[in-house]
């Protein structure tokens, strides 16, 4: 498009200038905001998208850019980076105890505390006015000290400190008065939080008369990597996310760290996970084909039904059979699960009453699933029904007609003409239904929630699909997050569903569409 | 004469076939029929609830309305149809905005640029859940209106799944506009943006109606990831708190549900069947429901 090229854009050059640089001004403040608190990832974010948004504004060759860049911004902050992200969590042990950084563990180790059977003592006055706590006067062996609230620590000589009853302690410090212990109380929780550096550890409250001098727990050697418990002489090495001990004790948090292949093997080894992932995948399976073929098989009947011209009011037909899919699937899944309830819900009333049993739905592994794909043909079926419309009345009229004059019957024309030709341009929309129920979290999830249970210990029930068995791995409350087994999980997913659009690629027609798109 | 021994088979097949119809009908219907029906039934146990009520009263439908503590189901209806609705009209600008630029210049990376878009949409944007709980979590410590449990948070996750599809849908219809429509203004001395914005906009209204329409739809039943990054009950979606309205009190609450239900589908099936040869043709030609 030669005309496009001289008249590429959006506004007057000087309008662009002045918002663009009001709009760097503003953006370059949260970058230096955020490097003050090391965000690096988000300053290198924020960064990157800065520069790219000058670039594109003023770049005539990326003209196009400009059109595609939101959307593609957001296409790539919600489903490209997860996508990557995913992959990464997959290789790491990122799950509930290795959530921190490397440099938090060793900070929150390094801040916990002991008190060696030695350490100083030091008994304490408190001084204030009315509601406020102004400072502590603390004396002992080691020394004289003055705290001051919040928290500072100064030698006692330089505050001024007035001894009226001339017992040795004084009962006034910088001219507030002395708190007897009953009100000292009301501060307790100050006194709690007081951690005040002295020498090599903290200065804290021991007893509620006195205070007494801390020692850290941990001190970290950069350069060995190694964590040494001070009271012990303990040794503890960092390794795979962990400080551990030569005889194997490990310190809690850990941290985030690569474990290779460790959580895909875990589904191949561990037997927990193992059983699990072999049972929630076969299920899986199982459920996408049958509920697939059901639906294509009810749909496509009803299709054929509705072809028939000389069937009165199929419009109308075809309008009442579509409800199913044009009501909100959470709403009818919910529906279907009030239905299926053993006590009080309409199947198992109606099976009573006429036949004396009682189904348990959902309660049973075999008849949770029944109602699982169940509920799944009701809700597909007029999506099958509807592809098939479209595809029957796209197949010529004189196929039939020629059949006919050869003598073929009803049955044969509908499986040497119908059903190859139908499937030629449905298969592609089989395969996507496929992908689709095989990761149909909505209705396990509200139906039965992946339950029963099927093996005490394993988070995998009997209707639980690799989707919900990942969702359960890290979102499952009660049990801790393995976020690092629910992105190996994903990661199978992602693979599995490749494969399916590969195969719905190569062995149909779509490839060739796509490309006359492009 | 030959037609005699046709005739009744003729008359019978018609009444079979009829007779199947209308199994078929039943099957689909009686769920929602149930609903309607005792949603207007003032007992609130469903073993005793009634298709058609002894008593039809609109006393579940006040409930639902004036009960608003824990469970808020007006509050919970307009937050789906502010999150629903933004994430639709957004989209609706962007895709209609890459889908132009797709279909009418030619650039280096353009095929290269759907190839990718069409790869990256085949895997499901709820598979990456944790990464996308984990992004939010992080991006909420730095902006706090765009994390977990926000509705801005939400959109945003929607926004990017909503946008690889609708984009390759406008894209085709686009491509069927004849370029000389724009090509006039453009010798006028328009811009291509304003080509854009006045001339092929209006001209795909129709296209951008049924985009809207299917994303405000799919968000509107979209359970996982709204459950995963709403958890204060005041923010639910209803797609989230509506099971809340039973949990397992199927007995004691069952007509509560039942009205919220109806009114909740009654939105979605009236823009559904309003609009229903344009929403089939875009879900069934793409393949994709949700």
């Amino acid at each position: 498009m030669a005309g496009f090229r001289g008249l590429g854009l959006l506004s007057t050059t000087a309008l662009k200038v002045v918002v663009l640089s009001l709009f760097d001004a503003v953006a370059l403040y949260f970058v230096v905001l955020l490097a003050w608190e090391k965000s690096w990832l988000l300053v290198g974010v924020i960064f990157a998208g800065l520069l790219g948004l000058n670039i594109l504004a003023f770049s005539r060759r990326l003209y196009p850019f400009r059109y595609l860049a939101p959307g593609l911004l957001f296409m790539v902050l919600m489903v490209v980076i997860p996508l990557v992200y995913t992959v990464y969590i997959s290789f790491t042990n990122y799950a509930t105890g290795n959530i921190l950084t490397k440099d938090q563990v060793v900070q929150l180790l390094t801040s916990r505390q002991f008190l060696p059977p030695n350490s100083p003592s030091f008994t304490f006055r408190a001084f204030g006015e009315g509601q406020n706590l102004y400072g502590l006067y603390l004396w002992g062996p080691a020394g004289e000290y003055v705290i001051l609230t919040p928290g500072q620590l100064s030698p006692a000589s330089a505050h001024a400190l007035k001894d009226v009853d001339g017992d040795g302690i004084p009962d006034f410090l910088d001219g507030k008065a002395a708190l007897a212990l009953p009100e000292l109380t009301r501060f307790l929780s100050t006194l709690q939080n007081l951690n005040i550096p002295f020498g090599d550890g903290w200065l804290r409250l021991s007893t509620l008369t006195t205070f007494r001098v801390y020692s850290p727990q941990y001190r970290y050697d950069p350069e060995a990597d190694v964590l040494v418990d001070l009271r012990t002489g303990k040794e503890y090495r960092a390794q795979a996310g962990n400080f551990v001990a030569a005889d194997g004790e490990k310190l809690d948090p850990g941290w985030i760290s690569g474990v290779g292949l460790a959580n895909y093997i875990r589904f191949l080894r561990d037997p927990l996970y193992h059983r699990a992932f072999v049972r929630v995948f076969t299920w899986t399976v199982i459920w996408s084909v049958l509920t697939v073929t059901l639906s294509f098989a009810l749909g496509l009947g009803l299709a054929i039904l509705l072809n028939d011209r000389q069937l009165r009011f199929r419009k109308l037909y075809r309008s009442l059979l579509i409800v199913p899919y044009a009501i909100p699937a959470f709403i009818s899944i919910l529906i279907w699960r009030g239905f299926f309830n053993v006590e009080v819900g309409l199947f198992n009333q109606f099976l009573s009453q006429y036949l004396g049993v009682r189904v348990p739905w959902l309660t049973d592994p075999f008849w949770a699933r029944f109602a699982c794909i169940l509920t799944n043909v009701w809700l597909t079926y007029p999506y099958m029904m509807l592809v098939s419309l479209g595809a029957l009345q796209s197949i010529p009229e004189e196929m039939y007609e020629a059949a006919k004059v050869d003598g073929a019957s009803g049955w044969q024309r509908f499986s040497r003409i119908t059903f190859p030709l139908l499937l030629v341009s449905v298969a592609p929309l089989l395969i996507g239904s496929f992908a689709f129920t095989f990761n149909n979290f909505t209705l396990i999830w509200l139906l039965t929630r992946g339950e029963p249970v099927v093996e005490i210990g394993s988070r995998a029930g009997a209707t639980d699909i690799l989707l919900s068995y990942a969702y359960k791995l890290s979102f499952q409350g009660g049990r801790g997050a393995e976020y690092n087994m629910t992105a190996a999980l994903a990661v199978i997913i992602f693979v599995i569903v490749a494969l399916i659009s590969g195969i719905s690629f190569t062995r149909t027609k779509a490839l060739e569409e796509v490309s006359r798109g492009l | 004469m030959a037609f005699r021994g046709k005739a009744p088979r003729f008359w019978l097949g018609r009444l079979v076939r009829n007779v199947l119809a209308w199994v078929a009908i039943a099957f689909a219907l009686f769920p929602a029929l149930f609903v309607l029906g005792t949603s207007f039934d003032p007992v609130q146990n469903l073993r005793t609830a009634r298709i058609i009520p002894a008593q039809p009263t609109f006393a579940n439908y006040l409930h639902i309305f004036r009960e608003r503590q824990e469970i808020n189901f007006p509050r919970w209806l307009l937050n789906t149809v502010y999150v629903a609705g933004t994430t639709a009209v957004v989209s609706v600008f962007l895709c209609a905005l890459g889908a132009y630029a797709f279909s009418r210049f030619r650039f280096r990376g353009r095929r290269a640029g759907l190839l990718t878009i069409l790869l990256v949409q085949m895997f499901p944007q709820t598979v990456g859940m944790v990464a996308i709980y984990l992004i939010l979590q992080a991006l909420g410590k730095q902006i706090p209106w765009l994390g977990l449990n926000t509705h801005p948070g939400l959109i945003l996750v929607y926004l990017g799944g909503a946008i690889g599809f609708n984009t390759w849908f406008m894209k085709g219809y686009f491509d069927t506009i004849p370029r000389s429509l724009e090509e006039s203004a453009l010798v006028d001395g328009a811009t291509p943006f304003q080509a854009f914005w006045r001339i092929i906009l209006p001209v795909a209204r129709p296209i951008l109606a049924v985009v809207f329409v299917i994303q405000f739809i799919s968000v509107y039943s979209e359970y996982l990831l709204a459950s995963l990054i709403l958890k204060g009950m005041d923010k639910y979606t209803l797609a989230v708190g509506l099971q809340l309205f039973i949990g397992e009190a199927y007995n004691r609450r069952w007509g509560s549900f039942a009205a919220a239900a109806v009114i909740g589908a009654a939105l979605i099936l009236l823009i559904f069947y309003a609009l229903q040869s344009q929403i089939i043709s875009g879900l069934t030609g793409g393949a994709v429901k949700e």
